[in-house]
């Protein structure tokens, strides 16, 4: 590689990113949640919320290294919040059918305004899939950049 | 819409082919990404004018933000390449197939309806006016747009987070493979 090059030891320390990581992502995050659940009632849904929900976590990775971010956010609760919200979404759908209504109508369920709970459920299912999709792809891709494999190439 | 809005809206559409221009010409990758993410910003800002906020939060959210992250997370596996050239040379038999394909699709904009035409097909449609009418009595939800893609097209929905999960999972066994050989 040239100088010019990103070296792969691309992470620098910064106090200013790090600050003010640390004061957006809270904010960024409740965004993604309110879009999700607020989808309803205005632009938005689970794919964008879940979108921006993932932007705040590799903000956070951004500002203080990915290895520590993986650490803190395990692979594998990644992987059950990805299970879970497809499961959350077939589940919706199949317990309709269970209460004797069609495959996801939410009305068979019951419950008043079991429609707008069902809709908001699943709008979360989908946020939770989306946003640990993405953040998986993140962390994996990212993932050669640890010291090992920079001497590995180097060999 | 008003003039300022024209303009405003011209405006966008120049800045959103240049960066279209940009991304497609510039040799540096880093640039061409950069230019890209810049596209993928405007197209979002004029989805906001033709007043389709859902798609434009989409646009901006994965086209702007996640998208350009990881092509900046790929490229810093790449060399860059030699030379000072600024721009990429146009090979012209694809230059010559783009045209083609660009001209081809410009002859169809004369038969789009007008932007905001009270007499579009989707305007007037039966199954439009169905929906105005009956999303908020039958499903309790304001924004129509996520009626239909929950309640109405639940099941498409769920097809679609299928692709989703099944494309997430099927990308990670790849790359986990990668990563461990």
């Amino acid at each position: 590689m040239s100088s010019l090059d990103f070296s792969p030891r691309a992470y620098v320390e910064s106090t200013i990113i790090m600050t003010t990581v640390r004061v957006v992502s809270p904010f960024v995050f409740t965004f993604g949640l309110f879009v999700m659940f607020h989808g309803a009632e205005s632009a938005g849904g689970g794919f964008q919320g879940g979108a921006i929900v993932a932007s705040s976590i590799i903000m956070l990775a951004f500002a203080f290294g990915i290895e520590p971010t993986r650490e803190w956010l395990d692979d594998d609760f990644v992987r059950v919040v990805i299970g879970g919200g497809a499961s959350t979404f077939a589940l919706i759908g199949l317990g309709a059918l269970a209460f004797g209504g069609p495959f996801l109508n939410y009305s068979a369920y019951g419950i008043s305004h079991g429609v707008k709970y069902g809709i908001e459920l699943v709008e979360l299912g989908i946020g939770a899939i989306v946003a640990g999709v993405i953040v998986s792809l993140f962390m994996n891709l990212a993932a050669g950049f640890s010291d090992e494999e920079t001497e590995g190439d180097e060999a | 819409m008003t003039d300022v809005q024209l303009t405003l809206f011209a405006l966008l559409l120049a800045f959103v082919i240049f960066a279209a221009l940009a991304a497609a010409f510039l040799r540096d990758i880093l640039s061409a990404i950069i230019a890209f993410a810049g596209f993928s910003f405007g197209i979002a800002l004029v989805y906001v004018l033709l007043r389709a906020p859902d798609v434009a939060l989409t646009e901006a959210a994965v086209g702007a933000g996640v998208t350009t992250v990881l092509f900046l997370l790929t490229i810093v596996r790449t060399v860059r390449p030699g030379g000072d050239r600024l721009f990429e040379r146009i090979k012209w038999g694809p230059a010559a197939v783009a045209t083609v394909l660009v001209g081809v699709l410009l002859t169809t904009v004369s038969s789009l309806p007008r932007i905001g035409d009270p007499n579009s097909p989707v305007a007037t449609s039966e199954v439009t006016r169905y929906y105005l009418e009956n999303a908020y009595p039958q499903t309790d939800v304001e924004n129509v747009v996520t009626a239909v893609l929950a309640a109405y097209r639940g099941f498409d929905t769920l097809g679609e987070a299928a692709v989703v999960l099944a494309a997430g999972i099927a990308v990670l066994v790849v790359l986990r493979k990668e990563v461990y050989v």
